[in-house]
Protein backbone atom coordinates (compact mmCIF):
# COMPACT_ATOMS: atom_id res chain seq x y z
CA UNK A 1 0.00 0.00 0.00
CA UNK A 2 1.26 3.27 -0.93
CA UNK A 3 2.44 5.32 2.01
CA UNK A 4 0.53 9.21 2.63
CA UNK A 5 2.84 10.40 4.15
CA UNK A 6 3.59 11.77 7.58
CA UNK A 7 2.00 15.55 9.44
CA UNK A 8 5.84 16.20 11.00
CA UNK A 9 4.02 19.21 12.92
CA UNK A 10 0.26 21.42 13.67
CA UNK A 11 1.36 25.14 14.74
CA UNK A 12 -2.47 25.97 15.81
CA UNK A 13 -3.91 29.59 15.52
CA UNK A 14 -2.01 33.07 14.67
CA UNK A 15 0.29 35.16 16.06
CA UNK A 16 -0.63 38.54 16.61
CA UNK A 17 1.99 39.65 18.62
CA UNK A 18 4.39 41.72 16.76
CA UNK A 19 7.69 40.88 19.22
CA UNK A 20 7.79 37.23 19.18
CA UNK A 21 6.42 33.92 17.89
CA UNK A 22 3.47 32.71 19.75
CA UNK A 23 2.56 28.83 20.23
CA UNK A 24 -0.85 27.80 21.28
CA UNK A 25 0.72 25.20 24.25
CA UNK A 26 -3.12 24.79 25.79
CA UNK A 27 -2.39 20.96 23.81
CA UNK A 28 0.01 20.63 26.62
CA UNK A 29 -3.32 19.58 28.67
CA UNK A 30 -4.09 16.60 26.90
CA UNK A 31 -0.70 15.09 25.99
CA UNK A 32 0.62 13.08 23.03
CA UNK A 33 -1.90 10.70 22.51
CA UNK A 34 -4.47 12.75 22.15
CA UNK A 35 -2.40 14.90 19.92
CA UNK A 36 -1.99 11.23 17.92
CA UNK A 37 -5.40 11.18 17.67
CA UNK A 38 -6.08 14.49 16.39
CA UNK A 39 -3.48 14.22 13.47
CA UNK A 40 -5.43 11.84 11.26
CA UNK A 41 -8.43 14.75 11.47
CA UNK A 42 -5.89 17.29 10.40
CA UNK A 43 -4.88 14.79 7.67
CA UNK A 44 -8.04 14.76 6.57
CA UNK A 45 -8.93 18.60 6.74
CA UNK A 46 -5.96 19.63 4.57
CA UNK A 47 -6.96 16.84 1.79
CA UNK A 48 -10.12 18.22 1.78
CA UNK A 49 -9.35 21.84 1.10
CA UNK A 50 -9.04 22.92 -2.16
CA UNK A 51 -5.67 24.72 -3.49
CA UNK A 52 -6.00 28.55 -2.96
CA UNK A 53 -4.73 30.32 -6.12
CA UNK A 54 -2.03 32.75 -5.39
CA UNK A 55 -3.45 35.97 -5.50
CA UNK A 56 -1.21 37.82 -8.08
CA UNK A 57 0.87 40.97 -7.51
CA UNK A 58 -1.30 44.04 -7.29
CA UNK A 59 -4.59 42.17 -6.81
CA UNK A 60 -7.30 44.12 -5.33
CA UNK A 61 -9.18 43.96 -2.09
CA UNK A 62 -10.64 40.76 -1.11
CA UNK A 63 -14.15 40.57 -0.89
CA UNK A 64 -15.83 40.97 2.56
CA UNK A 65 -16.63 37.13 2.75
CA UNK A 66 -12.62 36.02 2.36
CA UNK A 67 -11.42 38.63 4.82
CA UNK A 68 -14.38 37.36 7.02
CA UNK A 69 -13.38 33.76 7.45
CA UNK A 70 -9.49 33.51 7.03
CA UNK B 1 -28.53 26.77 19.24
CA UNK B 2 -29.69 24.10 16.23
CA UNK B 3 -29.05 27.20 14.15
CA UNK B 4 -26.31 28.49 14.99
CA UNK B 5 -24.80 24.58 14.89
CA UNK B 6 -26.19 24.50 11.02
CA UNK B 7 -24.62 27.88 10.41
CA UNK B 8 -21.34 26.83 11.98
CA UNK B 9 -21.48 23.75 9.54
CA UNK B 10 -22.18 25.52 6.61
CA UNK B 11 -19.30 27.60 7.48
CA UNK B 12 -17.07 24.60 7.52
CA UNK B 13 -18.49 23.24 4.10
CA UNK B 14 -18.38 26.21 2.36
CA UNK B 15 -14.83 25.37 0.59
CA UNK B 16 -13.84 28.60 -0.75
CA UNK B 17 -12.68 30.90 2.61
CA UNK B 18 -11.16 27.44 3.69
CA UNK B 19 -9.13 26.98 0.50
CA UNK B 20 -5.87 26.33 1.54
CA UNK B 21 -2.21 27.61 0.65
CA UNK B 22 0.69 25.78 0.77
CA UNK B 23 4.48 26.12 0.16
CA UNK B 24 7.22 23.75 -0.76
CA UNK B 25 10.13 23.41 1.92
CA UNK B 26 13.31 20.97 1.48
CA UNK B 27 11.53 18.27 4.18
CA UNK B 28 8.09 18.36 2.49
CA UNK B 29 6.08 21.23 2.88
CA UNK B 30 3.96 24.15 4.75
CA UNK B 31 -0.21 23.69 4.26
CA UNK B 32 -1.78 26.77 5.79
CA UNK B 33 -5.63 26.27 6.97
CA UNK B 34 -7.82 28.55 7.56
CA UNK B 35 -10.39 27.19 9.66
CA UNK B 36 -9.44 25.75 11.61
CA UNK B 37 -6.34 28.09 11.52
CA UNK B 38 -3.21 26.16 11.72
CA UNK B 39 0.14 25.42 9.50
CA UNK B 40 0.46 22.12 9.00
CA UNK B 41 4.08 20.60 8.14
CA UNK B 42 3.90 17.48 5.85
CA UNK B 43 6.91 15.10 4.56
CA UNK B 44 7.39 15.38 1.02
CA UNK B 45 4.77 11.55 0.50
CA UNK B 46 2.02 13.58 2.39
CA UNK B 47 3.00 16.60 -0.23
CA UNK B 48 3.04 13.91 -2.62
CA UNK B 49 -0.51 12.93 -1.50
CA UNK B 50 -1.85 16.81 -1.52
CA UNK B 51 -0.86 17.23 -5.40
CA UNK B 52 2.48 19.21 -4.36
CA UNK B 53 5.68 18.19 -6.29
CA UNK B 54 9.02 19.67 -4.53
CA UNK B 55 11.47 19.86 -7.88
CA UNK B 56 14.72 20.87 -7.07
CA UNK B 57 13.65 21.97 -3.49
CA UNK B 58 13.56 17.97 -3.23
CA UNK B 59 16.75 17.05 -4.38
CA UNK B 60 18.35 16.10 -1.28
CA UNK B 61 16.68 12.43 -0.19
CA UNK B 62 18.30 13.22 3.17
CA UNK B 63 16.53 16.25 3.93
CA UNK B 64 12.73 14.27 3.88
CA UNK B 65 10.72 15.15 6.54
CA UNK B 66 13.76 16.82 8.57
CA UNK B 67 12.24 20.03 9.82
CA UNK B 68 15.22 21.08 11.74
CA UNK B 69 17.81 20.31 9.11
CA UNK B 70 18.12 23.96 7.90
CA UNK B 71 16.29 27.22 7.81
CA UNK B 72 12.96 27.57 6.34
CA UNK B 73 12.70 28.91 2.38
CA UNK B 74 11.14 31.86 4.36
CA UNK B 75 10.09 33.14 7.21
CA UNK B 76 6.27 31.81 8.29
CA UNK B 77 5.62 35.66 9.38
CA UNK B 78 7.16 38.67 9.57
CA UNK B 79 6.84 41.41 12.65
CA UNK B 80 6.14 44.54 10.76
CA UNK B 81 6.60 47.84 13.51
CA UNK B 82 5.22 49.88 10.94
CA UNK B 83 6.25 53.01 13.56
CA UNK B 84 8.26 53.57 16.49
CA UNK B 85 5.22 56.50 17.36
CA UNK B 86 3.04 55.87 20.56
CA UNK B 87 1.84 57.69 23.21
CA UNK B 88 2.00 55.79 25.53
CA UNK B 89 5.38 55.58 27.53
CA UNK B 90 5.80 52.70 29.10
CA UNK B 91 8.53 52.06 31.54
CA UNK B 92 9.41 49.00 29.47
CA UNK B 93 8.56 49.75 26.50
CA UNK B 94 11.13 47.21 24.35
CA UNK B 95 11.72 49.72 21.11
CA UNK B 96 11.82 52.70 23.01
CA UNK B 97 8.79 54.61 21.11
CA UNK B 98 8.04 58.08 21.73
CA UNK B 99 5.14 60.31 21.00
CA UNK B 100 7.41 61.58 17.90
CA UNK B 101 7.50 59.63 14.50
CA UNK B 102 11.32 58.32 14.19
CA UNK B 103 13.27 59.51 11.20
CA UNK B 104 13.19 57.78 8.15
CA UNK B 105 10.41 55.69 9.20
CA UNK B 106 8.21 54.34 6.27
CA UNK B 107 5.21 54.97 4.94
CA UNK B 108 2.36 53.39 3.11
CA UNK B 109 3.86 53.27 -0.27
CA UNK B 110 7.05 51.38 1.35
CA UNK B 111 5.21 48.73 2.96
CA UNK B 112 3.03 47.80 0.45
CA UNK B 113 6.21 46.75 -1.26
CA UNK B 114 7.17 45.35 2.26
CA UNK B 115 4.12 43.50 1.83
CA UNK B 116 4.91 42.32 -1.99
CA UNK B 117 8.41 41.22 -1.25
CA UNK B 118 6.60 39.05 1.83
CA UNK B 119 3.99 37.34 -0.27
CA UNK B 120 6.54 36.58 -3.26
CA UNK B 121 8.52 34.49 -0.74
CA UNK B 122 5.29 32.83 0.94
CA UNK B 123 5.00 34.34 3.63
CA UNK B 124 1.59 33.53 5.52
CA UNK B 125 1.25 35.78 8.23
CA UNK B 126 2.38 39.27 9.45
CA UNK B 127 2.10 40.64 12.70
CA UNK B 128 1.69 44.86 13.02
CA UNK B 129 3.01 46.66 15.52
CA UNK B 130 5.36 49.44 16.93
CA UNK B 131 5.00 51.83 18.75
CA UNK B 132 1.07 52.03 18.13
CA UNK B 133 -0.16 51.21 14.41
CA UNK B 134 -3.25 51.70 15.02
CA UNK B 135 -2.78 55.72 14.77
CA UNK B 136 -1.58 55.24 11.36
CA UNK B 137 -4.25 56.80 8.78
CA UNK B 138 -2.95 54.35 6.00
CA UNK B 139 -3.43 51.01 8.28
CA UNK B 140 -6.58 49.81 6.67
CA UNK B 141 -5.58 49.98 2.96
CA UNK B 142 -2.33 48.24 3.92
CA UNK B 143 -4.41 45.53 5.53
CA UNK B 144 -6.46 44.89 2.42
CA UNK B 145 -2.99 44.70 0.72
CA UNK B 146 -1.86 42.06 2.57
CA UNK B 147 -5.31 40.26 2.41
CA UNK B 148 -5.50 40.93 -1.53
CA UNK B 149 -1.67 39.27 -1.70
CA UNK B 150 -3.00 36.37 0.13
CA UNK B 151 -0.82 37.44 4.09
CA UNK B 152 -2.91 37.21 6.70
CA UNK B 153 -2.59 40.66 8.87
CA UNK B 154 -2.83 40.81 12.96
CA UNK B 155 -2.72 43.15 15.30
CA UNK B 156 -1.38 43.63 18.36
CA UNK B 157 -2.39 47.51 19.65
CA UNK B 158 -2.23 48.88 23.40
CA UNK B 159 -6.13 50.05 22.80
CA UNK B 160 -4.55 53.09 24.15
CA UNK B 161 -5.31 55.47 21.08
CA UNK B 162 -6.35 55.19 17.51
CA UNK B 163 -9.68 52.82 18.51
CA UNK B 164 -11.49 55.27 15.80
CA UNK B 165 -10.19 53.96 13.24
CA UNK B 166 -9.41 50.14 14.07
CA UNK B 167 -12.76 49.28 14.96
CA UNK B 168 -13.69 49.91 11.31
CA UNK B 169 -11.20 47.68 10.33
CA UNK B 170 -11.14 45.11 12.83
CA UNK B 171 -12.78 42.78 10.92
CA UNK B 172 -10.03 42.82 8.29
CA UNK B 173 -7.70 40.97 10.87
CA UNK B 174 -7.24 37.40 11.47
CA UNK B 175 -6.16 37.69 15.08
CA UNK B 176 -6.03 41.13 17.51
CA UNK B 177 -4.64 41.06 20.71
CA UNK B 178 -4.69 44.11 23.59
CA UNK B 179 -1.80 44.22 25.11
CA UNK B 180 -2.53 44.26 29.05
CA UNK B 181 0.15 43.72 31.68
CA UNK B 182 -2.43 43.60 34.96
CA UNK B 183 -5.52 44.54 36.30
CA UNK B 184 -5.99 47.64 37.63
CA UNK B 185 -4.03 49.23 40.00
CA UNK B 186 -1.47 45.81 38.63
CA UNK B 187 -1.26 47.67 34.79
CA UNK B 188 0.23 50.75 36.13
CA UNK B 189 2.91 48.58 38.31
CA UNK B 190 3.99 47.45 34.94
CA UNK B 191 3.64 49.78 32.71
CA UNK B 192 4.40 52.91 34.74
CA UNK B 193 0.69 54.49 34.39
CA UNK B 194 -2.63 53.73 34.77
CA UNK B 195 -4.19 52.58 31.87
CA UNK B 196 -6.23 49.73 32.87
CA UNK B 197 -9.72 51.43 32.07
CA UNK B 198 -8.89 52.97 28.80
CA UNK B 199 -7.37 49.34 27.38
CA UNK B 200 -10.28 47.31 28.99
CA UNK B 201 -12.52 49.76 26.99
CA UNK B 202 -10.80 49.12 23.80
CA UNK B 203 -11.11 45.10 24.77
CA UNK B 204 -14.42 45.32 25.17
CA UNK B 205 -15.20 47.50 22.30
CA UNK B 206 -13.14 45.14 19.55
CA UNK B 207 -15.10 41.78 20.70
CA UNK B 208 -18.59 43.59 20.31
CA UNK B 209 -17.46 43.53 16.73
CA UNK B 210 -14.61 40.79 16.15
CA UNK B 211 -14.78 37.25 17.75
CA UNK B 212 -10.88 36.71 17.68
CA UNK B 213 -10.00 39.47 20.40
CA UNK B 214 -7.51 38.63 22.62
CA UNK B 215 -4.86 39.91 25.01
CA UNK B 216 -1.16 39.72 25.72
CA UNK B 217 0.71 39.63 28.88
CA UNK B 218 4.36 40.85 29.52
CA UNK B 219 4.99 38.35 32.30
CA UNK B 220 6.70 40.06 34.88
CA UNK B 221 7.80 39.39 39.08
CA UNK B 222 5.11 42.07 39.31
CA UNK B 223 1.95 40.82 37.72
CA UNK B 224 2.69 36.47 37.82
CA UNK B 225 0.26 36.12 40.95
CA UNK B 226 -1.94 37.58 38.78
CA UNK B 227 -2.17 35.13 36.14
CA UNK B 228 -5.03 33.16 36.81
CA UNK B 229 -6.92 36.44 37.67
CA UNK B 230 -5.79 37.57 33.53
CA UNK B 231 -7.42 34.28 32.45
CA UNK B 232 -10.61 34.79 34.62
CA UNK B 233 -10.79 38.24 33.00
CA UNK B 234 -10.37 36.66 29.52
CA UNK B 235 -12.89 34.48 30.54
CA UNK B 236 -15.29 37.58 30.96
CA UNK B 237 -14.64 39.38 28.29
CA UNK B 238 -15.18 36.55 25.96
CA UNK B 239 -11.48 36.65 24.51
CA UNK B 240 -10.19 34.09 22.02
CA UNK B 241 -6.93 33.36 23.84
CA UNK B 242 -4.12 35.11 26.20
CA UNK B 243 -0.97 34.86 25.00
CA UNK B 244 2.23 35.36 27.60
CA UNK B 245 5.58 36.81 26.96
CA UNK B 246 8.42 36.99 28.94
CA UNK B 247 10.48 40.34 29.76
CA UNK B 248 12.82 40.73 27.10
CA UNK B 249 15.95 43.19 28.02
CA UNK B 250 15.83 45.34 24.69
CA UNK B 251 14.78 49.12 24.42
CA UNK B 252 13.52 50.80 27.54
CA UNK B 253 12.66 47.31 29.13
CA UNK B 254 16.61 47.26 29.47
CA UNK B 255 17.12 49.33 32.37
CA UNK B 256 14.41 47.92 34.08
CA UNK B 257 15.09 44.32 33.51
CA UNK B 258 17.01 43.17 36.66
CA UNK B 259 13.87 44.80 38.56
CA UNK B 260 10.78 43.25 36.59
CA UNK B 261 11.74 40.33 35.24
CA UNK B 262 10.63 37.22 37.08
CA UNK B 263 12.75 35.35 39.13
CA UNK B 264 13.87 31.52 38.82
CA UNK B 265 10.79 30.32 40.80
CA UNK B 266 8.25 32.32 39.05
CA UNK B 267 10.27 30.87 35.46
CA UNK B 268 10.16 27.15 36.45
CA UNK B 269 6.32 27.66 38.13
CA UNK B 270 4.83 29.30 34.93
CA UNK B 271 3.62 26.14 32.79
CA UNK B 272 1.78 24.21 35.65
CA UNK B 273 0.45 27.29 36.79
CA UNK B 274 -0.95 28.52 32.74
CA UNK B 275 -2.08 25.31 32.31
CA UNK B 276 -4.29 25.20 35.60
CA UNK B 277 -5.73 28.94 34.23
CA UNK B 278 -6.38 27.63 30.69
CA UNK B 279 -8.42 24.17 32.43
CA UNK B 280 -10.17 26.64 34.95
CA UNK B 281 -11.11 28.98 32.57
CA UNK B 282 -11.33 27.80 29.55
CA UNK B 283 -9.35 30.11 27.76
CA UNK B 284 -6.27 29.15 24.73
CA UNK B 285 -2.91 30.07 26.12
CA UNK B 286 0.23 30.86 24.06
CA UNK B 287 3.77 31.32 25.35
CA UNK B 288 5.97 32.98 23.22
CA UNK B 289 9.39 31.75 21.46
CA UNK B 290 11.33 32.74 24.86
CA UNK B 291 9.72 30.48 27.24
CA UNK B 292 10.78 27.27 25.63
CA UNK B 293 13.17 26.28 28.22
CA UNK B 294 10.71 26.87 30.98
CA UNK B 295 8.35 24.26 28.96
CA UNK B 296 11.22 21.94 28.42
CA UNK B 297 11.93 22.26 32.01
CA UNK B 298 8.73 19.94 32.97
CA UNK B 299 9.89 17.58 30.26
CA UNK B 300 6.36 17.08 28.21
CA UNK B 301 8.67 15.35 25.88
CA UNK B 302 10.62 16.30 22.63
CA UNK B 303 7.85 14.46 20.40
CA UNK B 304 5.28 16.50 21.83
CA UNK B 305 6.66 19.80 21.65
CA UNK B 306 7.80 18.72 18.00
CA UNK B 307 4.15 17.98 17.18
CA UNK B 308 2.95 21.11 18.37
CA UNK B 309 5.83 23.02 16.78
CA UNK B 310 7.04 24.96 19.64
CA UNK B 311 10.34 26.17 19.12
CA UNK B 312 12.67 28.19 21.57
CA UNK B 313 14.95 31.15 19.32
CA UNK B 314 13.52 31.13 15.30
CA UNK B 315 14.63 34.12 14.77
CA UNK B 316 15.78 34.71 10.95
CA UNK B 317 14.43 31.56 10.07
CA UNK B 318 10.48 31.13 11.34
CA UNK B 319 10.08 34.87 12.04
CA UNK B 320 11.44 38.23 10.81
CA UNK B 321 11.07 41.73 11.92
CA UNK B 322 11.27 44.74 10.42
CA UNK B 323 12.11 48.26 12.07
CA UNK B 324 10.24 51.04 11.38
CA UNK B 325 12.51 52.26 8.39
CA UNK B 326 12.29 48.62 6.97
CA UNK B 327 15.46 47.35 7.77
CA UNK B 328 15.01 43.37 8.40
CA UNK B 329 16.28 42.34 11.50
CA UNK B 330 16.06 38.58 12.82
CA UNK B 331 13.33 39.06 15.58
CA UNK B 332 11.66 42.36 16.84
CA UNK B 333 14.08 42.29 19.91
CA UNK B 334 17.33 42.00 17.63
CA UNK B 335 19.93 45.08 16.33
CA UNK B 336 19.25 45.01 12.68
CA UNK B 337 22.44 42.86 10.27
CA UNK B 338 25.47 45.43 9.42
CA UNK B 339 25.29 47.12 6.29
CA UNK B 340 25.77 45.09 3.05
CA UNK B 341 27.47 47.56 0.84
CA UNK B 342 26.62 51.59 1.46
CA UNK B 343 22.88 50.20 3.47
CA UNK B 344 21.31 47.76 5.72
CA UNK B 345 19.41 45.16 4.07
CA UNK B 346 15.49 45.78 4.20
CA UNK B 347 12.42 43.52 3.99
CA UNK B 348 11.70 44.17 0.52
CA UNK B 349 15.11 42.78 0.24
CA UNK B 350 13.93 39.46 1.96
CA UNK B 351 14.95 37.21 -1.04
CA UNK B 352 18.01 38.08 -1.59
CA UNK B 353 19.45 38.27 2.13
CA UNK B 354 17.89 35.06 2.89
CA UNK B 355 20.23 33.00 1.16
CA UNK B 356 23.30 34.35 2.66
CA UNK B 357 25.56 32.13 3.85
CA UNK B 358 25.60 35.22 7.13
CA UNK B 359 22.18 35.87 7.07
CA UNK B 360 21.07 36.79 10.61
CA UNK B 361 24.66 35.75 11.82
CA UNK B 362 24.36 34.06 15.28
CA UNK B 363 20.48 33.62 15.05
CA UNK B 364 20.76 30.40 13.09
CA UNK B 365 24.00 29.10 14.94
CA UNK B 366 22.03 27.21 17.33
CA UNK B 367 23.04 23.82 15.94
CA UNK B 368 26.67 24.02 17.65
CA UNK B 369 26.32 25.16 21.34
CA UNK B 370 27.83 24.80 24.62
CA UNK B 371 26.32 23.01 27.11
CA UNK B 372 23.82 22.22 28.93
CA UNK B 373 22.22 23.36 25.84
CA UNK B 374 24.74 20.40 23.80
CA UNK B 375 23.23 17.39 25.84
CA UNK B 376 19.81 18.38 26.26
CA UNK B 377 17.00 16.36 24.55
CA UNK B 378 15.20 19.58 23.75
CA UNK B 379 17.64 21.66 21.79
CA UNK B 380 16.20 20.80 18.58
CA UNK B 381 12.77 22.64 19.50
CA UNK B 382 14.41 25.21 22.30
CA UNK B 383 17.47 26.12 20.02
CA UNK B 384 19.29 27.42 22.97
CA UNK B 385 16.31 29.95 24.33
CA UNK B 386 16.03 33.33 23.68
CA UNK B 387 19.11 34.88 21.71
CA UNK B 388 17.96 38.36 22.75
CA UNK B 389 18.51 37.53 26.91
CA UNK B 390 21.60 35.67 26.15
CA UNK B 391 23.08 38.78 24.22
CA UNK B 392 22.18 41.18 27.57
CA UNK B 393 24.32 38.80 30.03
CA UNK B 394 26.99 39.45 27.39
CA UNK B 395 27.39 36.57 24.73
CA UNK B 396 24.58 36.31 22.21
CA UNK B 397 25.40 32.92 21.36
CA UNK B 398 25.54 31.58 24.98
CA UNK B 399 23.00 29.15 26.33
CA UNK B 400 19.63 31.02 27.69
CA UNK B 401 21.10 32.10 31.11
CA UNK B 402 17.28 32.08 32.75
CA UNK B 403 16.91 28.50 31.46
CA UNK B 404 16.24 26.29 34.47
CA UNK B 405 18.72 23.81 33.01
CA UNK B 406 21.17 25.94 32.94
CA UNK B 407 20.53 27.85 35.82
CA UNK B 408 21.18 24.34 37.70
CA UNK B 409 24.33 24.04 35.36
CA UNK B 410 25.90 26.62 36.17
CA UNK B 411 25.14 26.04 39.83
CA UNK B 412 27.30 22.61 39.88
CA UNK B 413 30.49 24.69 37.88
CA UNK B 414 33.29 25.60 40.11
CA UNK B 415 32.86 29.00 41.58
CA UNK B 416 35.31 30.66 39.75
CA UNK B 417 33.97 29.03 36.36
CA UNK B 418 30.86 30.80 36.52
CA UNK B 419 30.15 33.04 34.27
CA UNK B 420 26.74 33.20 33.56
CA UNK B 421 24.27 35.11 35.46
CA UNK B 422 22.52 32.92 38.79
CA UNK B 423 18.91 34.08 38.77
Amino acid sequence: MRSHGRILATKWGMNPNSSSLGVDVTFLLVGMTAVAMATPIVGALIRWRRPAAQPPAGASAPSARSVRDA
Amino acid sequence: MIARARATLARWRDPLPQARRSRIEAFGAIVQLTRPRALVFVDRDRARHLGLEGGAAWADPAADGELDRGPLSAPLEAHLQLTNRCDAGCAGCYTGANPAAGAGEWGLAEWRRAIDALADAGVFHVALGGGESAVLPWLGELVDHARARGVVPNLTTSGLAGLDRLLPIAEHFGQINVSLDGLGATYGAVRGFDGFARADAAIRALRSVKREIGINVVVTRANFDELPGLFAYARRRRLTEVELLRWKPAGRGAAVYQRLRCTDAQHRALLPTVLAATKRHRVRVKLDCSYTPMIAHHDPGPALLAALAVYGCTGGDFLIGAKPTGAITACSFAAPPPPLGDHRPTVTELGAYWSRPDAFGRFRAWRAPAEPCASCAYLPQCRGGCRVVSGHAGDLGAPDPECPRVVDHAARQPRERRHLTVV
